[in-house]
């Protein structure tokens, strides 16, 4: 099976966020870009099926710039994918996740494709447009907020639980198909120190974004931080049962949140 | 030109260290030193992945690493945990004998097998009756035909318990001094060789220590590293190699101490505002931070000039020396923000002070690492 | 950017589901007119819901009544819509904040040319433009984006926008011509629905309050003290990667940077030290509440209350305190 994995590179988890000049954006200066968590997950579950299928290839695949795009290729090299193509985005200007999966679907399409699987959404900019958005320029169809993917061998299918507001809706679905992985019900790998020393070495394919096409887009405007936080009110009390009085007071006269 | 940026490879490497660090050891940290346990599943992982055989060639199956690369490495291991990390690199130091010494033919016998899975080995130097003075060591080897018996009891020996794989310093005449001391290689298996109680010690407690006792062990002369009498500059050159990450492990002993004090500073109240600001506290964490900074310097130095191909005695001294007093120093400091807290073994700090402490003793004591920064020094003024 | 808005029912236990009512209130007070507002909803029995439309002023009601769309994949039913936005002369589309509202973003950006944004929590015209503004970073940052273009459609934040006040017309329903629908898509098939664990309680999704529990409840067993608190809530469960990492509940319960993002009007964290992992799955919950035993945890520097002690005497309290507040 050829899988296609894409993946993103956001900045770690850990990030002291600040705003760029211009106000409309993230500072990236100095930020450390790591491999999206709902990506990670998406990767360790295109290994998975790999190991399971014999003569299977993962293909990981990633838009953005230098030097953080080919960065989180190389990691997912380390990790087990067998080929790297990084879509190369054209310019530093922020763009529109409509605009990076018009790019990435330029790119899958040139590639072999049975499954293409994503992040359900990465956590910078919280879009989760891209896998929906693939579907439709891929002409396949897609599903989002999956968990529990599987392929059944008897059947040539995949089966998988979509999470949605309600619970969950089981699905079976043929290959091609896109596929946005909320969470792999699974532990994602540590890169082995030798694969990471290979992975230096690997071959990173090229492929142009293509021209910024003209029409509907969304542009960002402004990035702000939330006041600093002042910290809880502490509740003071002498017995819990006082405690839960205050707090169930507070909740219901102040914040007014309580049903 | 002097360049202190990473490379993207060099980057790659530190963030596997850190994310070991982080999600495998320090969460077993505290237990692990209180219990006292040997984590041995984490040392397994840390095998698996690649960090335990840093300094062994791809070929041998090792990770190949340069001394700088594993000084990265070992920085991140040891701010989670400095004991785990003594046992994780005690591989480096057991077998750097073996690569320094070792013919084609032992290299291939000893290294690779031993790679291949997850083994632990262990540098046989110090004895009961002295460490820093290598040259006077008392167990002995005496020539029977084809092989060595091998008499005599070694102490303070890192993994001694749990190794597979002992490189033994021994000589074959006291009165030949320094020019007496052989290097042999001696498995677990040998008969005569056996390992005393885990030592109780003040830190470094997810480690194990003990003595070896060598009871008429035979040993093949083809087991032999290099000549006999070869065995003292083998030895000081094995040191010579893994001093410098001796100068990592204590600056990240230090960087933790430091993060802990930071931390700590900004949420503890005093006089009506966090005590970081106060200038008492300020100055104190402005002096870690000049030490864990210059630990860091000093030791990325010595890596450096190693890994160009110089013997890098006077870097590598100056770097163990310099770190691991500097952690002591950091880490104590560390203790006096946390006040009444920092004493308590329920907050992280005690700890540290306790494990920087070794870092001071072990791999030639700060005492030797001066005297050998003295001759190297006065050397250039002769 | 002044022309119709078209609004995407989702239905829940025969109604318009919480978020589609908001979505209602958005299209509202974007000034839209009872006559600019048009309604859309899919099901072969979904004149009820369509009728529900006219009672918040949506003056116009397309439904789909193609029965595979029952059980097609997302991909049939954006098809829908988006003929029903071109059958309305529609310029925006709203849709509620739900895993449907995302997973449709995509596929009306490309089918429909629009401007798309997910997770809105504002929205204001900006002259021929609408400006949105949606929290990021696991809600540690707020964008601000302008969306330009002939058309725009927007996937809303739950809870973030009010419930519709009554505005009553009598509503056009008309059902919309079949569409054709590319054969690959009907392939996949839908073979059964879950609902939430034990089918107690609302979802992580959509509930307006929502109990976590930590590494502090200690035990499976003691989890059971989060899961009374939400009930006599009316909350759905939450818990973080400590939990699900030991086992104690399954990895669906998992609030944070690898399981669910929530933003409930109320979040309380149970023995959750805080940190950013989880942090990043709750910040943007309107009101956070935290109980733990340690002064020094992080989760207390993002909470707006907090309680210092010991979650096993607090939490049957605070159980038996909401129980008798809400039976009086």
């Amino acid at each position: 099976m050829e899988i296609v994995v894409c993946i993103k590179p956001v900045p770690e988890a850990e990030t002291r966020l600040r705003v760029a000049p211009g106000g409309a954006t993230l500072d990236a200066e100095g930020v450390k870009f790591v491999l999206a968590g709902y990506d990670e997950s998406a990767l360790e579950q295109a290994l998975l099926l790999k190991e399971a299928l014999a003569g299977s290839k993962v293909h990981a695949i990633s838009f953005g710039p230098a030097p953080r795009t080919e960065e989180v290729l190389r990691a997912a090299v380390a990790l087990g994918a067998d080929l790297a193509t990084w879509v190369e985005s054209p310019s530093g200007s922020a763009v529109d996740p409509i605009q990076v999966a018009r790019a990435l679907a330029g790119a899958i399409a040139a590639i072999p494709h049975d499954l293409v699987l994503c992040g359900k959404q990465a956590g910078d900019d919280e879009a989760g447009l891209v896998p929906s958005a693939l579907g439709e320029l891929l002409a396949l169809p897609d599903f989002g907020s999956v968990v529990d993917l599987r392929w059944d061998p008897v059947t040539a299918r995949f089966k998988f639980l979509r999470s949605t507001d309600a619970g969950g809706e089981r699905w079976e679905a043929a290959t091609p198909c896109v596929i946005g992985l909320q969470q792999a019900w699974n532990d994602p790998r540590t890169a082995k120190l030798p694969n990471i020393l290979k992975s230096r070495k690997a071959a990173i394919a090229k492929h142009p974004a293509g021209p910024d096409l003209p029409g509907a887009r969304s542009e960002p405007q402004g990035f702000e931080l939330p006041a600093p936080r002042t910290g809880a009110r502490l509740i003071e009390y002498k017995s819990p049962q006082e405690a839960a009085q205050t707090l169930v007071r507070i909740l219901r006269e102040e914040a007014k949140v309580f049903p | 030109m002097a360049d202190f940026s990473l490379s993207a490879e060099q980057e790659s490497l530190r963030d596997l260290a850190r994310k070991f660090a982080r999600t495998e050891m320090a969460p077993h940290a505290a237990e692990c030193d209180r219990t006292p346990r040997f984590p041995e599943e984490i040392y397994r992982k840390a095998f698996d992945l690649g960090l335990m055989n840093l300094n062994v060639p791809v070929d041998y199956g090792g990770s190949g690493l340069g001394v700088f690369e594993a000084c990265l490495i070992v920085e991140e291991l040891a701010h989670a945990c400095g004991g785990m990390t003594t046992s994780v690199i005690a591989n480096c130091l057991a077998l750097e004998p073996i690569l320094l010494g070792g013919t084609p033919e032992q290299k291939d016998r000893f290294l690779k097998p031993f790679c291949a899975e997850y083994n632990l080995a262990s540098f046989c130097l110090t004895e009961p009756s002295g460490g820093s003075d290598a040259g006077s060591l008392k167990t002995r080897a005496r020539r029977e035909g084809d092989h060595y018996i091998l008499d005599g009891e070694k102490c303070f020996i890192t993994n001694a318990p749990h190794a597979s794989l002992y490189t033994v310093f021994a000589t074959i005449d006291p009165a030949l001094k320094t020019k007496g001391i052989t290097a042999f290689v001696v498995p677990r298996s040998a008969v005569g060789l056996s390992t005393g109680k885990d030592e109780e010690k003040m830190g470094h407690r997810a480690s194990s220590t003990s003595t070896v006792r060598f009871e008429g062990v035979s040993v093949p002369v083809a087991d032999r590293l290099g000549e006999e009498g070869a065995g003292f500059s083998m030895a000081m050159r094995t040191l010579d190699q893994t001093r410098t990450p001796i100068g990592a492990l204590a600056t990240g002993i230090a960087q933790a101490a430091l993060d802990h004090a930071a931390a700590y500073s900004l949420k503890r109240q005093s006089f009506g505002k966090p005590i970081s600001e106060h200038q008492a506290i300020q100055i104190k964490l402005a002096n870690m931070a000049q030490s864990v900074h210059a630990a860091r310097l000093l030791t990325w130095h010595a890596a450096w000039t190693i890994d160009r191909g110089a013997k890098g005695t006077l870097e590598s001294s100056i770097a163990k020396c310099f770190a691991s007093d500097a952690a002591l120093h950091v880490a104590d400091e560390a203790i006096q923000t946390f006040g009444g807290y920092g004493y308590m073994k329920e907050y992280p700090v005690e700890k540290l002070l306790r494990d920087a402490k070794l870092t001071q003793i072990y791999e030639g004591a700060n005492e030797i690492q001066r005297t050998v920064i003295a001759r190297e020094l006065l050397r250039q003024y002769a | 950017m002044t022309g119709p808005i078209l609004i995407v029912g989702e239905v829940q236990n025969g109604h318009l589901s919480g978020p589609t009512l908001e979505a209602i209130s958005v299209a509202r007070s974007l000034g839209g007119s009872p006559s600019s507002l048009v309604g859309f909803v899919a099901g072969h029995d979904s004149r009820s819901t369509a009728l529900e439309f006219g009672r918040f002023g949506v003056s116009h009601v397309w439904v789909a009544r193609d029965p595979t769309l029952d059980s097609a994949p997302i991909a049939a039913l954006a098809l829908y819509i988006a003929a029903a936005a071109t059958k309305a002369g529609a310029e925006t589309i709203l849709v509620g904040g739900t895993t449907l509202g995302r997973d449709l973003m995509g596929r009306l950006a490309i089918r429909w040319n629009a401007a798309v944004a997910t997770g809105v929590t504002e929205v204001r015209r900006d002259g021929a433009a609408l400006q949105v503004r949606r929290p990021i970073f696991g809600g540690r940052a707020t964008e601000t984006r302008r969306l330009d273009g002939a058309h725009v459609a927007l996937a809303l934040r739950p809870h973030a926008f009010p419930a519709p006040l009554d505005a009553p017309v009598d509503p056009v329903i008309e059902d919309l011509p079949s569409v054709p629908l590319p054969a690959a898509w009907l392939a996949p098939r839908r073979t059964g629905t879950e609902t939430s664990a034990e089918g107690a309680g609302p979802s992580l999704g959509d509930a307006s309050i929502v109990v976590s529990g930590g590494r502090g409840v200690r035990t499976a067993e003691n989890f059971q003290l989060v899961e009374e608190l939400a009930a006599a809530l009316g909350a759905a469960v939450g818990a973080s990667r400590a939990v699900t990492d030991a086992g104690w509940r399954p990895s669906s319960y998992q609030v944070g940077q690898t399981g669910r993002s929530v933003s409930p009007q109320l979040y309380l964290a149970v023995g959750i030290s805080g940190a950013i992992q989880h942090l990043v799955g709750m910040l943007s919950s309107r009101v956070i509440v935290a109980i733990n035993s340690d002064a020094s945890a992080p989760i207390f520097r993002v909470a707006d209350y907090g309680i210092v002690g010991d979650l096993f005497q607090i939490v049957p309290a605070l159980t038996a305190e909401v129980r008798r507040v809400r039976a009086l």
